[in-house]
Parts: structure tokens; C-alpha cells; sequence
């Protein structure tokens, strides 16, 4: 595969886990409540961590699609970006082998959002391969900061 | 430094910590740090607003008044098993309709799922509760509690 193929599949997946992770912040950074509420349904933290959760996640994704569309950080962007597509395949499926049948929370906080299923899953795994492509890059296309040269 | 990925990320790390502690701090709807189990019913018949819990023998209680229960588990558990007369949630809007058309949204409902380790039945409690229902109450003992000590199903 010539290197300008391999850079524009790297710069597909950057823009759309950046756009990704954007859109699944908005709605959480509005309705902080809600989004802890659902953290809560997956049964999967103790102390009622899902609060400190919500406070803190969706700046993260936020942030993480940021770096992402703009080229700041994309190394530490994807590694956070791999921690979280494990975590949240993890959670999902504990919460579906347990049987809780509850809307997953993953772009929208509201009533209307999706259930959980398989799709979800895969949908998270294809978000894993893009991360990996962005980590195993060659070249530094399209990125600011830090300087390399 | 940032050259490091492991450095970047922890920058990130602590830079969505920051934002996000200061965001919260200083809007309106900002929440606690850690959240709060719900609250455990004192008085079944003074129940308003926001959800409670009940324990099982709350819950045999309106079973016995005849209020109506609802099984926030999946389809097929439901199909298996649930206890008498509850109904399937199944979709939300139906579920409303359904409740509207027997009763009031100041009369009770009872929702369960199959035990205090599952968030259905909180979910679908607060799912009704920001419809405007607002006796709702979660039996979070569920389906393991009510079938262990042989009360009524179907």
C-alpha cells in the first residue's frame, strides 16, 4: 500500500473517532444527571462512583475528539481512546450476560436511546480497530503538537 | 516531554478532571460527587415525585391493594416467567398509554426487574418519572425476592 493511502485511511479514522466522540460528549456534558442515572443501571460501580464518572467522562471524550480532528496529542488521544472502547465493551457485556435490559447511554442520555445489544458491541470494536490504525501510523500527517521534526 | 504518549494521555487525563470538576462546580444543574442510593419508601401510601424502593413485604402489600406491577426485564424473561398480572414493559409509548388509560399518573405503579443487582426497573421508574408519573415505586428485591419466598406468579 503506497504511504499516501496509508496516511489518508489514518486521517479517515482520526475524523470519524473525532467526530465520534464530539457527538457522544454533547449530550452527556447537558444532562450530567441523567447520564450518571444510566452509569448507575449498568450495576457495574461501587461506592456510587457513577457520579464522579459523569462529571469527568464526557469532558474527556470531548476533549479526545478535539485532539483528534485537530492533530494535538494523537498518541495519548488513541491510547485513551483504546482504554475506553475496552472499558465500555467490557461494561456492556457484563451488563448483558447479567440480563439488565436497560438503553445504553453511549450518545443520548434520554429515554429514546438505543438498547444495548451485539450491535453496540461491534459497533465499539470497529471504534477499537480505528484507534489501532491511528497508533500504528507511520507517518505524522496533519499533526500540530507536539512538533516531531 | 509530551512527546511521550503516556504523558499526553495523562495530560488529558488531568486536563477533563479539571474542566470537569470547575464545569460542575459553577452550573446550576451540577451534581454531588458521588451519587446517592435510592431512597428506601417510609410510608407506601405517601409516596410522590421522585422514585423510591420497597422491600418485599411493601410490595406484597400493593400487590395485594391491587396495584399494578410492571416487569422491566427482557422480553423472553418476562415470556418465562414474572409475578401475576404484572405487565411486560415492552415499548415505552405503549407503556404509557397503557397506564393512561386505567389510571391517573398520581396512582401507584410498582416496577421491579430480577433483582437489586439489575438498573431495568430504576430505568424504566425514572424513564415514567420524567413522564409526569409520580407514584412510582422500584421493588428492587424483583423476581429473585418475590419467587424465593413463593408468592404468586404466572
Amino acid at each position: 500500500m503506497n504511504s499516501n493511502l496509508k496516511n489518508m485511511i489514518v486521517l479517515g479514522c482520526r475524523l470519524i473517532l473525532g467526530i465520534m466522540f464530539i457527538y457522544a460528549s454533547l449530550d452527556k456534558i447537558a444532562h450530567p444527571e441523567e447520564f450518571a442515572k444510566q452509569i448507575g443501571y449498568y450495576k457495574a460501580l461501587p461506592f456510587g462512583l457513577e457520579n464522579t464518572v459523569a462529571i469527568i467522562l464526557p469532558w474527556s471524550e470531548l476533549i479526545i475528539g478535539l485532539c483528534f480532528l485537530v492533530g494535538i496529542f494523537v498518541d495519548g488521544a488513541t491510547l485513551l481512546s483504546i482504554i475506553m472502547m475496552i472499558v465500555f465493551i467490557l461494561m456492556i457485556s457484563q451488563a448483558m450476560l447479567r440480563g439488565i435490559d436497560i438503553t445504553c447511554g453511549c450518545f443520548k442520555v434520554s429515554a429514546e436511546g438505543e438498547k444495548l445489544g451485539l450491535n453496540t458491541i461491534l459497533r465499539d470494536i470497529i471504534f477499537l480497530a480505528m484507534s489501532f490504525v491511528v497508533l500504528n501510523r507511520q507517518e505524522r500527517k496533519f499533526e500540530f503538537l507536539p512538533k516531531y521534526d | 516531554m509530551f512527546r511521550v504518549p503516556l504523558n499526553q494521555m495523562a495530560a488529558l487525563i488531568l486536563v477533563s478532571l479539571v474542566v470537569g470538576i470547575i464545569t460542575n462546580s459553577i452550573r446550576s444543574d451540577g451534581i454531588s460527587f458521588f451519587a446517592k442510593e435510592i431512597e428506601v419508601a417510609e410510608d407506601i401510601n405517601d409516596v410522590s415525585g421522585e422514585p423510591v424502593a420497597i422491600t418485599l413485604t411493601q410490595a406484597k402489600e400493593l400487590f395485594d391493594q391491587g396495584v399494578i406491577f410492571i416487569d422491566a426485564r427482557d422480553d423472553e424473561y418476562f415470556a418465562d416467567g414474572h409475578i401475576k398480572n404484572a405487565w411486560n414493559s415492552g415499548f415505552f409509548m405503549e407503556l404509557m398509554f397503557r397506564l393512561d388509560s386505567l389510571q391517573s399518573r398520581n396512582d401507584p405503579v410498582v416496577v421491579y426487574c430480577s433483582d437489586d443487582e439489575c438498573g431495568s426497573s430504576e430505568e424504566l421508574a425514572y424513564d415514567l418519572f420524567n413522564e409526569g408519573f409520580n407514584k412510582l415505586m422500584v421493588f428492587q428485591g424483583g423476581w429473585i425476592e418475590w419467587t424465593g419466598i413463593g408468592y404468586p406468579i404466572e
